[in-house]
Parts: C-alpha cells; sequence; structure tokens
C-alpha cells in the first residue's frame, strides 16, 4: 500500500471516518496475516495474533506518531505477539518438539483450498509444486518469503519490522531465497 | 536462531553472481509474482478475520486512557523449571494507577491501585463484556479465563482507563 496513502487514510480513520478505517484493513489485512503465517503459529493462536494486532491499532489509531508508518507497526506488533505466544508455549509445554510449533491447520488445509478450485485445473500443477517447495525452504527463506508475499506488496520497511531484519539485508536475502526455490524447482522439472 | 544462521550459511556463495546477468533479476520478479498469486489462493487472509478486523474501528476511543502493559511475566519473568500451569502475571501503568491482573485457567484476578473502587469490564473485542466492580479495596475477580485477545476497561477515580490487548 502506498506510504502516502496509508498516512491520509488513517488521519481519516482518526477523524472517524469508518470507510478509511475499511480501506486500512482491505490494504493492510494481508501483510498482518503473512507476519502471522510466517512465524508459524497454530491456526488457533494465528487468529488470535491477527485479532490483537488489528484491536491495537484500533486502540493506538490517534497516538500514531507516524502514521505513514502504520504497515510497519502493524506487523511489528504482530510479530511481537507471535513471539510471546511461541515464548509461552514453549514454557508451557513439557517438551522442546518443534513439531508441536508447526501444527497444521485441522480444517482446511491448503491442499484442500487447492482442491476447492478445480476450474485452476491447467495452473494447478504449477501451483501446487510451488507451494510445496516454498514450504519445504529452510525456515528464514520460508520466513521472508512467506511475508513479501503479502498483496499489495510490503516495503522493505514492513518486512523489516515484520522480521526485525535491517532494511539493508532483505534485498539481498530475497534474491538467494527465490533462487533457492528456483533451484528447487529446476530439480524436480517443474519449470 | 541457530538454526537460521545455518540455514543461510550454504548459500552464501551465490554472492559472486549477483548482479551478472540482469535477466535473471526480472526471472526472480516473476517467480516472486508467481508465490504471490499462489499464496492469495493458497493461503488468503480468511473472511471472518477480515470483517472482526473492520467492526474493530469501534475500539477507537480518544477519550480513553491506555493503561500500557509495563510487565509481562511471559516475557519478563525467570521461568520455573518443572513448573506447569504457572499463572500469569501481568501489570498496566496508566497515570498514577496500576492495575496488577493473574490470569490462569480459572480467570482473573486482579488489584487496582491505589486501593479503590472502580468498574472494570473484560473485553473480547469489539462487543462490550460483562461489567464488574472492584471490591472497597481494589480487588476484582473474573471467573472465565479470556477465549481470545482480550482488554480491560477500567472507570476509576482519574477517569476512563483501557489497557493494552493481550492475546491470552
Amino acid at each position: 500500500m502506498d506510504r502516502a496513502d496509508v498516512g491520509a487514510l488513517v488521519q481519516s480513520a482518526v477523524d472517524g471516518d469508518a470507510a478509511a478505517w475499511k480501506a486500512l484493513v482491505e490494504g493492510l489485512s494481508p501483510l498482518v496475516w503473512s507476519v502471522v503465517r510466517s512465524h508459524r503459529l497454530s491456526e488457533a493462536d494465528a487468529h488470535e495474533v491477527y485479532q490483537t494486532a488489528w484491536f491495537r491499532f484500533a486502540q493506538h489509531l490517534g497516538r500514531i506518531r507516524e502514521p505513514e508508518k502504520a504497515g510497519a507497526w502493524l506487523a511489528s506488533t504482530a510479530r511481537h505477539e507471535c513471539l510471546k505466544v511461541l515464548k509461552s508455549l514453549r514454557r508451557l509445554t513439557p517438551t522442546d518438539d518443534p513439531q508441536l510449533l508447526d501444527r497444521i491447520s485441522e480444517d482446511r488445509t491448503p491442499e484442500q483450498s487447492f482442491l476447492d478450485l478445480e476450474e485452476a485445473a491447467a495452473q494447478s500443477e504449477r501451483i501446487r509444486h510451488l507451494w510445496q517447495e516454498f514450504e519445504e525452504l529452510g525456515e528464514r527463506c520460508r520466513q521472508l518469503l512467506r511475508v513479501l508475499m503479502a498483496t499489495p506488496p510490503p516495503s522493505y520497511q514492513e518486512v523489516s519490522a515484520a522480521l526485525g531484519i535491517a532494511v539493508g539485508s532483505i534485498g539481498p536475502l530475497r534474491q538467494r531465497c527465490l533462487r533457492r526455490l528456483r533451484a528447487r524447482l529446476e530439480a524436480r522439472g517443474a519449470v | 536462531m541457530s538454526d537460521m544462521d545455518d540455514d543461510m550459511s550454504d548459500i552464501g556463495g551465490e554472492d559472486a553472481f549477483e548482479g551478472e546477468f540482469q535477466g535473471d533479476d526480472l526471472e526472480l520478479d516473476l517467480l516472486e509474482e508467481e508465490l504471490r498469486r499462489a499464496t492469495a489462493i493458497l493461503d488468503p487472509v480468511p473472511p471472518e478475520l477480515r470483517q472482526i478486523a473492520v467492526e474493530a474501528f469501534a475500539l477507537h476511543d480518544l477519550d480513553a486512557q491506555i493503561a500500557e502493559l509495563t510487565f509481562d511475566s511471559v516475557v519478563d519473568a525467570i521461568p520455573v523449571r518443572g513448573a506447569v500451569d504457572v499463572p500469569r502475571m501481568l501489570t498496566f501503568h496508566a497515570g498514577g494507577v496500576t492495575v496488577d491482573v493473574e490470569l490462569s485457567a480459572r480467570g482473573l484476578m486482579g488489584q487496582v491501585l491505589p486501593p479503590q473502587t472502580a468498574g472494570v469490564e473484560v473485553l473480547s473485542g469489539p462487543v462490550s463484556g460483562s461489567p464488574l466492580e472492584t471490591d472497597s479495596m481494589g480487588r476484582f475477580t473474573y471467573g472465565e479465563p479470556p477465549a481470545g485477545p482480550f482488554a480491560l476497561r477500567l472507570r476509576t477515580g482519574e477517569g476512563v482507563l483501557v489497557t493494552d490487548w493481550l492475546t491470552a
């Protein structure tokens, strides 16, 4: 989302414009969801953290110092809540088994969502392979790409806030991770 | 996060090739775009969550003071080895008022300081929560653990306070 637009929409929302708020939700929800997804929480925790981030944003709306950076504010808030949830899970669970942090949605897995889209059969094979290879990337690449995959694409400042990494390292990391993904696709002959 | 460092170490050698082909950048852009489309199909924002965020506009309240979270045992306390089902301790501050909250499987127990009679509401979203009142010592109990994000709205001698939202 364009930062000038975000700043103006935040200002209008502060003044009570519900349509401006809705536009912020439309524009920044995929970013918040991407941040949550990149941290591999359970489905229930992912839903909670997404809500906490938006409730906090609504609460702090008129007090945010740099309204044009609302996306980074939301991304950073979502990240901190994700880390807290992961930390409390580690403490409450008797083992450090990483599988516990890696639970997959019980109701609708990506595979099932995918099967709903039979009409997209021509593209389906390619998309499925792409998603599989993406899921199997190393943790850091998977995390970075999942945040970058938000629609509209996030700014590097937002990615930095989402993952706690320097803006300057995002470009090179992105290239490496995409190359790595491409190499995996090539290896399975799916290009 | 040592596993993350390991993850990147074996592909550092690719640096030498960076910038060699301009076409490579374009190809990576296309791959990114394709992955973005796949994500929009396979892992979109759940519509019900989007709707909750739209409705959260009702939480926008410039008149209430925000009581900031200044202590959270999840982050600030040293865990006790072997201890299970330890209550989570939270402290919020706004102006001269402190609110201590203990969150456990049994619900919430709170203390408003300085001790005073105050109205308390446990919020779980944009709809208003159940009203409670502290005793004259500033204590309150809520016998239900929050099922999702929660905040407290308090009517105190210093006006209306709302705590930072937390993920239960």
